[in-house]
């Protein structure tokens, strides 16, 4: 298995490569000028194109990508445009909040909806089944917005509990770090519960009718036994299968999540990258989440091993 | 022992809100207009950009609220009788935030710098002779033409300001970036809490000597009572309106108008009119094709605006927040004239419709490139192409963003090679006052501001207003040129409008100004 982890994580440098050529010849035929955004609004067309040609923008394409690659090379994503700091700097700055809220989210989900998934298949066809349903609907189809304004206005404004917006890394304090992340993580999460209550229903509803659990009920196995030891666990696959494919999910929720909240994170980076078009910044972000998303496929497929011992790579 | 422990515990306990509201005190929370990201004024123009570097860097001269500009680091300047040969003195005590006194030569630097950028600069530039220190505190111009114009351009408050830096710093290439953060003004940039796009702090600068008047504007002591100036930068409008209801920041520069009745209903929030100079909205013809090269098709347009529908569209039915403006120039400044502005009363559509035509244009395709991001933008767009197609052309909107938009209105290409025909922005009044820093006025063509018009009628005004010694001969070269913008149409004037700003109640002596001013604020 070490083998086969060492061979997916070489593999992923060809994926990177690929992955980094379309960012970048995406972003060079895309529309826009950083030199227009940096010289302002009363600037001259002519002072536009001095700060473009200091900047290196004037240069043809392979001279451009030929140099970031280098540089990516040597382990240096290069500069921001903008701010003159290293992009490496920028996102570590921001890596912080982005995976709290991200690993917050992902536990807070797990937590809610697998057990609602596996109560759901054990009542089918009951009103708790249908309350389940009702709820993963209404979390799949309400936009993550709209929730965070909701609690905000409720848990914030009126009642007080927790702060608006921010963050508070952990090395300021357990409380303080918690009392920013749980309405993001409460409206991010609503989206994930529902996708992984679904399907951990539909996988368990599939593995209930199976022979084994009726002989296991047969032979007296106890209903939780039943449900969270054998069941469980051989639903488990296809329900890692989504986790993983949902954190892509995650990504894309986050963007929003922290425009909300004015969470310092990855995703508003990126979103003030794009429209400023800092270049630098948008190819390191794109890179990063690349292979954040590789990574977790790869602990996806790893993850396999552990439900289902027939699987061996 | 145990007791007396037990006292001493819950005593520290409950002081430490006390201490927390005293350090509170002493804390400025502000969510300023956009993200800061980054501190060169001379670099960028951005007004952001500006902002900050009020905080941190100082100027020469300052203006004040009326305009009028006054010394801030220079103890004061002399003027020969040919007013070729300028002399200033830089007062006493001046400091750098790293500790090394400021020279004369760090400004003449500094003043090579912005004269590059700047437009008042550069008519600085085209008539310096020589700019040198003369000693560690003075340094001199010689002038090969008088401009008397000089102590406004070092003292306005318009993008790029005057700033000055050490000159290490003020050696950087004008169209490069700064590598480091030192001012003089009466904070200093913690570099080390800036996180772009989240939070800017700026700490008092115990080195700061301010002068002895009370502060205005740029001018006067700028003496501060925080210890700290936090910028929080929250990008969504309904999240700062909350996080300001809620105490978590104090001060918001630019509530939306869309949510200024809940802050108005909040006991605890006050509001007032942000920049009494306002903005003034710029519909912007591309006068190189058709159909906008055609004088009489940007009349056309400027007859049958209504400016009320502008300014209903983008500030909403507030009538603290705009007025219908037959001028170019910033309503109530002293220049301020609307000769010639009687094209823009007409609201004429059918007139324009049949002037139109008569120029041969009925149908025309009309490419207008909206930058759909930013709302002020978004609106104006949508009443132009309103306008444009009642009176008979043919509008092809474009929807983009800012950031498209700021590239493709450089080009001078047909609108078939990815030019355009209109796109819309806005100026600050403050840049209105005068035609002194608004490149928008500037009728040179090739080199002129984007949509490159020329006209030798509205340049002459434009020269003239320098060449004017006194204020007679200011407001009699401004009104003339008012007239000839309106003949010329360079761009429709789509109505003056201004914002609120908004601050939790406990923070007193926040004044209206075309920038936050932090000195003379307090917080209970």
């Amino acid at each position: 298995m070490l083998a086969y982890a060492v061979r997916r994580i070489l593999a992923t440098i060809p994926v990177m490569l690929i992955v980094a050529l379309f960012v970048f010849s995406l972003l060079y035929i895309a529309p826009g000028d950083p030199a227009a955004i940096i010289a302002g609004d009363q600037a001259s067309v002519a002072d536009v194109e001095r700060i473009r040609a200091s900047l290196g923008l004037d240069q043809p394409f392979v001279v451009r990508f030929g140099g970031w690659l280098w540089r990516i090379l040597h382990g240096d994503l290069g500069t921001s445009i903008f701010t003159n700091l290293p992009v490496t700097q920028m996102i570590a700055q921001r890596i912080e909040p982005t995976l709290s809220l991200m690993i917050a989210t992902l536990i807070f989900s797990l937590v809610c909806a697998i057990p609602m998934g596996v109560i759901a298949a054990w009542k089918h066809g009951t009103w708790i089944d249908r309350g389940v349903m009702i709820l993963a609907v209404f979390g799949f189809s309400v936009p993550v917005f709209v929730v965070g304004y909701l609690l905000a206005y409720v848990f914030a404004l009126q009642l007080n509990w927790l702060p608006v917006q921010g963050f508070t890394p952990l090395s300021r304090g357990f409380w303080p770090f918690l009392s920013n992340l749980i309405l993001p993580t409460l409206a991010l999460g609503g989206v994930y519960i529902a996708l992984i209550a679904r399907i951990t229903r539909a996988t368990m509803m599939e593995v209930l009718s199976q022979d084994y659990i009726r002989t296991a009920r047969a032979k007296g196995v106890g209903q939780h036994a039943i449900l969270f030891v054998h069941a469980l666990k051989n639903a488990a696959v296809p329900i890692v299968t989504v986790v993983g494919l949902g954190v892509a999910l995650l990504i894309g929720g986050a963007v929003v999540t922290e425009s909300v909240f004015a969470i310092p994170g990855l995703g508003r980076l990126t979103v003030d990258a794009i429209l400023r078009r800092d270049y630098p910044v948008i190819q390191g972000v794109v890179l990063l989440f690349s292979f954040m998303y590789v990574l977790v496929n790869l602990a996806v497929d790893l993850l396999y091993t552990l439900f289902d011992p027939r699987i061996r790579y | 022992m145990r007791r007396r422990t037990f006292l001493a515990a819950t005593a520290a306990g409950l002081a430490l809100p006390a201490v927390s509201r005293g350090q509170d005190k002493k804390v400025l929370r502000f969510v300023p207009q956009a993200n800061l990201a980054n501190l060169d004024p001379i670099w960028t123009t951005l007004y952001v950009v500006r902002n900050a570097s009020a905080l941190f860097f100082d100027t020469l001269y300052g203006v004040d609220s009326q305009l009028r500009p006054q010394p801030q680091m220079c103890e004061g300047s002399e003027v020969s009788s040919d007013g070729l040969t300028w002399n200033f003195k830089l007062r006493t005590g001046l400091k750098w935030h790293d500790g090394e006194p400021v020279r004369a030569s760090d400004c003449v630097a500094s003043l090579q710098r912005w004269m590059v950028r700047d437009n008042m600069g550069q008519m600085l530039r085209a008539r310096l002779d020589e700019i040198a220190a003369v000693d560690d505190r003075s340094f001199r111009l010689r002038l090969k033409q008088p401009f008397s114009k000089l102590l406004y351009a070092l003292g306005k408050v318009g993008t790029p300001c005057a700033f000055m830096m050490p000159e290490r710093m003020a050696k950087t290439d004008p169209y490069k970036q700064i590598g480091e953060y030192v001012g003089s003004g009466p904070f200093r940039f913690k570099r080390d809490e800036w996180v772009p796009g989240s939070q800017a702090v700026f700490e008092r600068f115990d080195g700061y000597s301010p002068r002895a008047e009370p502060a205005d504007w740029l001018a006067g002591g700028k003496r501060v009572a925080f210890d700290r100036v936090e910028w929080r930068v929250i990008p969504d409008a309904a999240t700062a309106a909350a996080a300001l209801q809620s105490g978590e920041v104090d001060w918001w520069e630019t509530p939306i108008p869309d949510l200024v009745p809940i802050l108005r209903r909040n006991s605890g929030i006050a509001l007032d009119i942000a920049d009494p100079l306002g903005n003034i909205g710029d519909c912007r013809f591309n006068h190189l094709y058709p159909p906008f090269n055609d004088v009489r098709v940007r009349r056309a347009a400027l007859m049958a605006a209504n400016q009320a529908d502008y300014m209903q569209a983008v500030v909403g039915n507030d009538q603290n927040l705009w007025q219908e403006s037959a001028s170019f120039f910033t309503p109530g400044t002293a220049l301020y004239s609307e000769y010639g502005g009687d094209v823009l009363k007409q609201k004429n559509v059918e007139a324009a419709k049949k002037l139109v035509a008569e120029a041969g244009h009925q149908g025309a395709k009309v490419v207008m490139i909206v930058g759909t991001d930013v709302p002020i933008v978004k609106a104006q767009s949508d009443v132009t192409a309103d306008l444009l197609t009642k009176i008979g052309l043919n509008v092809d909107y474009v929807a983009t963003d800012w950031g498209t938009v700021g590239a493709r209105r450089a080009s001078k290409e047909p609108v078939a090679k990815g030019g355009w025909n209109v796109f819309h922005t806005w100026h600050a009044g403050v840049d209105c006052v005068n035609p002194g820093a608004q490149p928008a006025y500037y009728t040179t063509g090739e080199r002129a501001w984007f949509g490159w018009p020329k006209s030798d009628e509205v340049q002459g005004r434009i020269d003239a207003w320098f060449a004017a010694t006194d204020q007679a001969g200011e407001k009699s070269a401004v009104r003339e040129l008012n007239k000839a913008e309106m003949d010329f149409a360079t761009f429709l004037p789509t109505g003056f409008f201004k914002g609120y700003q908004a601050w939790r109640k406990g923070v007193s002596g926040i004044v209206r100004a075309p920038f936050p001013v932090v000195w003379g604020v307090t917080k209970a």
